[in-house]
């Protein structure tokens, strides 16, 4: 069974499964990022990612990765993050970020659940994206995204210096969301 | 996906930076070397033309704020011009329309490089 394009997932046994489909961007990295920090709330401690058939994907997606990465081996102890069938370019942009020494690179998954028990999440796939996003709520993420590979590896500091400057001062001088039910 | 491609052209003291496919952390570096040789030459004053370009990624975008800043240094810039209208929200939304001036038309890009 064919999966379709996005992100799609699936929790079983302690272990979260997710296949991308597509590429992942900071549109699609926020539902992924929900999903995985819920099920690892609720018990999951490994999470296994085939990049089987994963297009490309951008520095706030490899970022949420990183932190379900680093979230899942700060709770378990190491290597509870496992990344399969992963391309030469997608290999590469892992490397560049010093992902690959926090992560398991496989050659191959291993046996994993049926395709039909995987669920895709909503709003994952970023050509059928219409919906809105909230300014703040993408910053947030982009923020925390970047901080993630900066401590996942002191060498991205460098790379990513002038985007989380940007992205700090912004999330600081923010003006306050207004918050419902409450008036002026 | 089209291959990404850079072409340069020089108008006036102006380098025209022509951009073509996805812009992301894969193709990003080269990018990156054609604007710092452009800075290490003299060439301060950088427009880049979005035109033909499918994809830019957010570590792209933030890099080109750091470009920017370098450039206005020594009294030029870095601006965006015929940016396609997907990522042109991307940017907005991001808020870097704040931070890196994007033009429609090239002849008024061109033009706003000495009008300061």
């Amino acid at each position: 069974m064919e999966l379709p394009k996005g992100i799609s997932v699936c929790c079983q046994t302690g272990a979260v499964y997710v296949r991308v489909v597509g590429r992942g961007t900071f549109q699609n990295g926020q539902p992924l990022r929900r999903y995985a920090l819920e099920m690892i709330e609720k018990g999951a401690t490994q999470c296994i990612v085939d990049l089987g058939p994963c297009d490309g994907m951008d520095s706030t997606f490899l970022g949420v990765l990183a932190g379900i990465g680093l979230r899942l081996n700060k709770n378990n102890g190491r290597d509870r993050m496992r990344v399969a069938n992963v391309s030469n370019r997608n290999l590469e942009l892992l490397q560049t970020l010093g992902l690959d020494r926090l992560f398991v690179i496989a050659a191959s998954s291993p046996e994993g659940p049926a395709a039909d028990l995987f669920q895709r999440l909503p709003d994952s796939d970023i050509a059928q994206f219409n919906k809105p996003l909230n300014k703040n709520d993408t910053a947030d993420l982009m923020l925390e995204a970047h901080d993630n590979l900066i401590q996942a590896d002191t060498r991205n500091l460098a790379k990513f210096k002038d985007l989380t400057t940007f992205l700090r001062d912004r999330v600081e001088k923010r003006d306050p969301e207004p918050t419902a039910g409450k008036t002026p | 996906m089209k291959e990404f491609r850079i072409d340069q052209e020089t108008k006036g003291a102006i380098q025209v930076v022509r951009l073509t496919g996805s812009l992301d952390m894969y193709s990003f570096p080269r990018l990156e070397t054609q604007l710092n040789t452009n800075l290490q030459q003299g060439h301060h004053a950088i427009l880049l033309d979005c035109k033909d370009l499918d994809y830019i990624g957010s570590a792209g975008l933030g890099a080109l704020i750091g470009f920017a800043k370098k450039a206005r240094e020594k009294g030029g810039d870095i601006k965006l011009v015929n940016v396609p209208e997907r990522i042109y929200k991307i940017i907005e939304l991001l808020g870097f329309t704040k931070v890196l001036q994007v033009h429609n038309d090239e002849a008024a890009a061109l033009a706003s490089f000495t009008a300061h």
